[in-house]
């Protein structure tokens, strides 16, 4: 924009009526600082303004400027138009800052440390369980391993019964000295919701079971051996599928694996 | 009217008797621009001491590079004055009309004023368009943005600007013709 638009654009009117937008006002500004002809511009818009209201008929009571004067009188002692800078305390308020900025990023560090710690003797707990869990499940097994080699124990098959479950199968390994028998059962199919396996020993004339154990624990074990204590002499095994809890008496519609104890 | 940079520098600088000089160049056309607002002698008054206490304390943030005088002064004044407006001494008095003008206020015409408390206004105003006496009444006596003016007048925004520079330049010719400039 040049003077000529500028002067004809009413922004100078504008300008000193303090109407225009400080975006325009500060273009005016700059153009009034480097021209010394739009100065004569804005100082006859301001004489038409101030003169609208010039009237002789009219002055501002005396005692108005009294007041002003005893209000002023010693309330200014600024001299400079520029404010020196103090460095020192610049310099003391940018430390300041700087130590207050270091502390609490170092606290941030801390409480990440702190956090790290924390999950890592969790994962460490967690592990040690893990470990701990391992070695009693190596120690059960070797337990196991040996029981079932030792001479103390036969080995007795128990296969699927043709018209239940043909696939089943199970073993038995029985300690006659102390009526005890671990069985495997690894062969037999999950039981369905509800349900349970029951062992029986049983004698067989007269045809006499009797529970030696219900394998509730079965979908939570993990190699699918269990033991049974007290057993009387038996002359067969069977496992049926009963109501969760276990049965009185068999259910043989339900009969999933029988074998003879062989002597 | 040219400015008084020499003053203004010394006002700067703390001399009051400077400042008393520009109080006395400034003070009646202020105290005709926050009575329009205010239409109260004693209220007015109250507001013209705040706004050249506040000249005198501020004094260093004028700066005669930037911008003129005048402008700086002129947005004080208006902006105490409507300050002045919320308070609830100026609610009692209950002065809120509208209809009134600069001239019409000025000129002890409007409404709520006797003659005798006319401040008085230059004759040949009267032969201003009514249009002009509004736009000067908005724009320079109540601080009126752009927007609101085009809003109060009911005109587009765009022709603000070149509307304020006729109707200046008829007053600058009534002026002159009058001889009073």
């Amino acid at each position: 924009m040049n003077l000529e638009e500028l002067t004809s654009s009413g922004m100078l009117e504008l300008y000193v009526m303090g109407a225009l937008s400080q975006r325009e006002a500060l273009i005016v500004e700059e153009v009034l600082e480097a021209h010394p002809k739009i100065v004569q511009e804005i100082e006859a818009i301001e004489a038409t303004l101030v003169n609208l209201t010039a009237d002789e008929s009219f002055e501002v009571r005396k005692e108005v400027w009294n007041q002003i004067q005893s209000s002023i009188t010693g309330t200014r002692t600024l001299q400079s138009d520029s404010p020196k800078t103090n460095w020192s305390m610049l310099s003391g308020w940018a430390a300041a800052i700087l130590f207050l900025g270091g502390i609490f990023w170092m606290l941030q560090q801390n409480n990440l440390l702190e956090q790290e710690i924390q999950t890592t003797t969790t994962e460490k707990i967690v592990l040690q369980e893990k470990i701990e869990n391992t070695e009693d499940a190596l120690v059960e097994t070797t337990e196991l391993l040996n029981i079932l080699r030792s001479q103390d124990y036969r080995e007795i098959a128990l296969p699927g019964n043709p018209t239940v479950s043909p696939e089943s199968f199970a073993k038995v390994y029985y300690n006659d000295r102390d009526k005890v028998a671990y069985i495997d059962v690894k062969g037999l199919p999950t039981p369905p919701e509800g349900k349970v396996y029951q062992v029986w020993s049983l004698i067989m004339d007269p045809l006499t079971p009797r529970s030696v154990g219900v394998l509730d624990g079965y979908r939570t074990s993990e190699n699918k051996i269990f033991k049974l204590d007290n057993i009387p002499d038996p002359e067969a095994f069977g496992i049926t599928l009963e109501p969760t809890g276990g049965s009185e008496s068999p259910t043989l519609s339900q009969l999933y694996t029988l074998g003879m104890v062989t002597i | 009217m040219s400015q008084p940079d020499a003053l203004i520098l010394a006002m700067q600088k703390g001399n009051e008797a400077a400042f008393s000089k520009i109080y006395d160049l400034y003070s009646k056309n202020i105290y005709s621009v926050i009575y329009v607002i205010l239409r109260d002698h004693d209220l007015t008054e109250e507001v013209l001491q705040d706004v050249f206490i506040k000249v005198w304390k501020n004094a260093n943030s004028y700066s005669l590079e930037k911008g003129r005088f005048y402008t700086w002064l002129l947005n004080i004044a208006r902006n105490t004055a409507i300050d002045k407006t919320r308070s609830k001494a100026y609610k009692n008095s209950s002065k809120n009309l509208s209809t009134d003008n600069f001239v019409t206020i000025l000129a002890g015409h409007d409404q709520l004023s006797e003659k005798t408390d006319a401040i008085g206004i230059r004759k040949f105003v009267n032969q201003l368009k009514p249009l002009c006496i509004k736009l000067i009444d908005f724009l320079y006596f109540k601080g009126y943005t752009q927007a609101e003016t085009s809003e109060a007048m009911e005109t587009p925004l765009g022709t603000i600007k070149t509307r304020a520079r006729n109707c200046m330049n008829e007053l600058r010719k009534i002026t002159l013709q009058e001889g009073t400039l």
